[in-house]
């Protein structure tokens, strides 16, 4: 997975071109092409003017005929066809002379109306304006100088994927088809600045225009609704990439595996992942509710836990994809299933054939000695009347639902249903826990085998060190890089991790962070206790609040904090002071 | 034929000839360089300037950089007639005029690699 500070080694920070030249085109050349008919028009005007000025016989003051110059034509046509006009220099004008200026002024005017029309028209013009933002895009995007991950498709999973990415301190790149959810990239309230681009993802120059061959490109993600499009995405990746990691959404599971013919791709199937979440919570209240809170993102608050009936029969609306797996999952926790669809195909003896909105379908599902009931049909209306239908027969059941629209949230959210899916938020946490630093990932894997009661005793302590809401989950090694100042102290006898918590002002308090997680030499130690000892080498998974976070930086980092805070030794931070108090340093 | 070719051509070749018929002659004459035919020159060397513009290949490329040169060039030519008739106490003698065509001379020189260019691009593109 993707570590933040995977350091690539510099020599290979360099650019992977699909074409020889994929650029933008140069808006210079644009311009210049559709200028070149008002350009010429203008010279030629200008010529013919200053030639008939120098032809026209005039006359002196004297009254001696005399003939304009070059340089006195050309400039009394500067003057004059740029509308400031000084008079006639340098004699009086004949009216043959006066004849001829006129023609010359009416045609000069023509021409810069045509060469400033054209101008103007080629401003608007869409092409010429997507070429520049495409142009602007590729600048901004070659110009960055950090790792970001690129997001092809700005949906419901990428926005709000991105808002916790973007929390975390992740940089991004978007591409999606729709220009409008690019332009809203402006308005949403990023940390940083996030460059977008409004185009087809399947088509690989547009991916090498949001820097998939860019050397700080880190990884790509392939969110849109379209099946096919992540899968051209996560193609063009692995062929033109192998070396990054690619994250992709899918729905169906025969996407599924022909993404995984190509490299080695995370897919993520919402469907799949309901499915095993709705068993975790069957079996595990308490893990599923600590899996939800962690994968929230920053600022999540702790749900509500749930308790879905363990036993019973459980009648399922739709039996699509959805549906299927659904349906799976649930026998495969030894519950029956009941399903209920009005166009299958299934000759299986569960299914119900019929619509069930139909109190007389509804009647034979036998609800009332039902424990559970999924609407799980891809219209959101239908899902909501097929709710309040069930709830009417049975006011008992467990409801579970599938909300398809972001619009209709609010509408689930009154109709207090026990458990929703939503496809969208189901992928974007589950990608966010794989992103975020791979000590999650390992985590939320391990957890459950913990078993309930460890997941609700850490929820816990959780709970009361850093409140309802969860600000932040980092994770820190104990190395000469990310401690300096502890591994130097570390040497000089064994300290514990509840040692390392301590206050930085004061030793006797502890800081309001919950230790998750302890990798050491590839094996995981979860929730640690604080009596637990540490290690050079040692990587930590944290979770508490920023200002905490800041407090135990000063231990990792400052010498003297490091030596208070583990052994309780006031040492000087100068190095004039140590110098004369002849502290010896440790490492 | 296409009418693009044609017009592009022929400005190409008119003002390489233009500047030619200016060129020629004793270079320190005032009466065998025509003025009239610089002011052509000018012109019409911007015009075939203006016709290049937008061609990415690579022979249109140089095609624009060598039109670029021979405009700076006759410019600069203009430039001194100027500064000969109209500044300068002496008038066009022919110190001046000297500078004025060997000025012109120099975009001589570019107009004919203009034209030899249009010359390669038109056999390649027979032979393709």
């Amino acid at each position: 997975m993707i570590g933040r500070d995977e350091a690539r080694p510099r020599a290979a920070r360099r650019w992977t071109r699909i074409a020889a030249a994929v650029q933008g085109p140069p808006t210079v050349f644009l311009i210049l092409r559709r200028m070149r008919a008002p350009l010429i028009v203008l010279i030629t005007i200008f010529a013919i003017s200053v030639l008939g000025l120098t032809l026209i016989p005039g006359r002196d003051d004297a009254g001696q005929p005399a003939r304009m110059g070059f340089f006195d034509a050309f400039y009394f046509m500067s003057y004059t066809a740029t509308t400031i006009g000084y008079g006639e220099i340098p004699h009086a004008f004949t009216g043959a002379q006066r004849l001829w200026v006129i023609a010359s002024i009416y045609l000069t005017v023509i021409g810069w109306a045509y060469a400033i029309g054209s101008l103007l028209t080629l401003l608007q013009d869409r092409a010429f304006r997507q070429a520049l933002a495409l142009q602007r895009f590729t600048r901004t995007v070659a110009r960055i100088r950090e790792p970001f991950l690129l997001i092809a498709g700005y949906g419901q999973t990428g926005q709000l994927l991105g808002r916790s990415l973007d929390a975390l301190g992740r940089r991004l790149v978007v591409v999606d088809t729709s220009a409008d959810r690019v332009d809203a990239l402006d308005i949403e309230a990023y940390h940083a600045d996030v460059p977008g681009l409004a185009g087809d993802a399947r088509n690989p120059k547009t991916l090498e225009h949001a820097g998939l061959g860019h050397p700080y490109c880190e990884g790509v993600l392939a969110l849109t609704d379209d099946d096919e499009v992540n899968l051209a995405v996560s193609m063009t990746a692995a062929l033109v990439r192998p070396d990054l990691p690619v994250i992709a959404r899918t729905v169906s599971p025969a996407v599924g595996h022909r993404m995984a013919a190509f490299g080695s791709p995370t897919v993520v199937n919402a469907f799949d992942r309901y499915g095993d979440h709705l068993r975790l919570a069957l079996r595990a209240p308490a893990s599923y509710q600590l899996m939800v809170w962690l994968e929230s993102g920053p600022g999540a608050e702790l749900p509500p836990r749930g308790q879905p009936p363990r036993a019973g029969r459980w009648v399922l609306c739709g039996y699509g994809r959805f549906g299927r797996e659904l349906t799976e999952d649930l026998r495969a926790e030894g519950l029956t299933v009941t399903v209920i669809d009005n166009a299958t195909t299934a000759d299986e003896p569960w299914v119900v054939v019929g619509d069930g909105s139909e109190p007389s379908v509804m009647a034979r599902a036998d609800l009332g000695d039902a424990v559970g009931f999924v609407a799980g049909t891809d219209n959101d209306t239908t899902n909501l009347s097929l709710v309040a239908a069930a709830r009417r027969i049975n006011p008992e059941l467990f409801v579970a639902s599938r909300q398809n629209r972001p619009e209709t949230a609010p509408l689930f959210a009154a109709m207090r249903v026990d458990s929703l899916l939503v496809p969208a938020e189901v992928t974007a946490h589950e990608i966010y826990a794989q992103l975020s630093t791979p000590l999650l990932w390992r985590f939320l894997r391990d957890m459950p085998a913990l078993g309930d009661q460890w997941a609700e005793a850490m929820i816990e302590r959780l709970h009361k060190r850093c409140g309802r809401r969860l600000q932040g989950l980092w994770r820190t090694t104990v190395d000469e890089h990310d401690a300096p100042a502890l591994t130097r102290w570390l040497g000089g006898g064994p300290a514990t991790i509840g040692d390392l918590l301590r206050h930085p002002d004061d030793r006797d308090q502890r800081l309001d962070i919950v230790p998750l997680l302890v990798m050491r030499d590839g094996e995981v130690a979860l929730g640690p206790a604080d009596g637990d000892e540490l290690r050079a080498g040692d990587q930590i998974l944290f979770a508490g609040q920023p200002w905490d976070r800041r407090a135990l930086l000063d231990t990792l980092t400052i010498d003297a904090v490091s030596q208070y805070v583990l052994y309780g030794r006031r040492v000087p931070s100068s190095w004039i002071w140590q110098r004369l108090s002849r502290t010896p340093r440790a490492g | 034929m296409s009418l693009e070719k044609v017009i592009f051509g022929f400005f190409v070749l008119l003002a390489a000839t233009l500047n030619f018929g200016f060129f020629i002659g004793d270079i320190d004459d005032p009466t065998l360089h025509n003025e009239y035919e610089l002011f052509a020159a000018v012109v019409v060397n911007l015009i075939a300037t203006v016709l290049k513009f937008g061609d990415r290949t690579q022979i249109g490329a140089v095609h624009l950089a060598t039109s670029l040169v021979a405009d700076l060039q006759l410019i600069a030519a203009t430039l001194a007639w100027t500064w000969a008739t109209q500044i300068s106490a002496a008038g066009l003698d022919g110190e001046s005029m000297a500078s004025v065509v060997s000025l012109s001379g120099g975009a001589l020189m570019a107009n004919i690699v203009s034209v030899v260019l249009l010359v390669i691009e038109t056999v390649s593109f027979q032979r393709r």
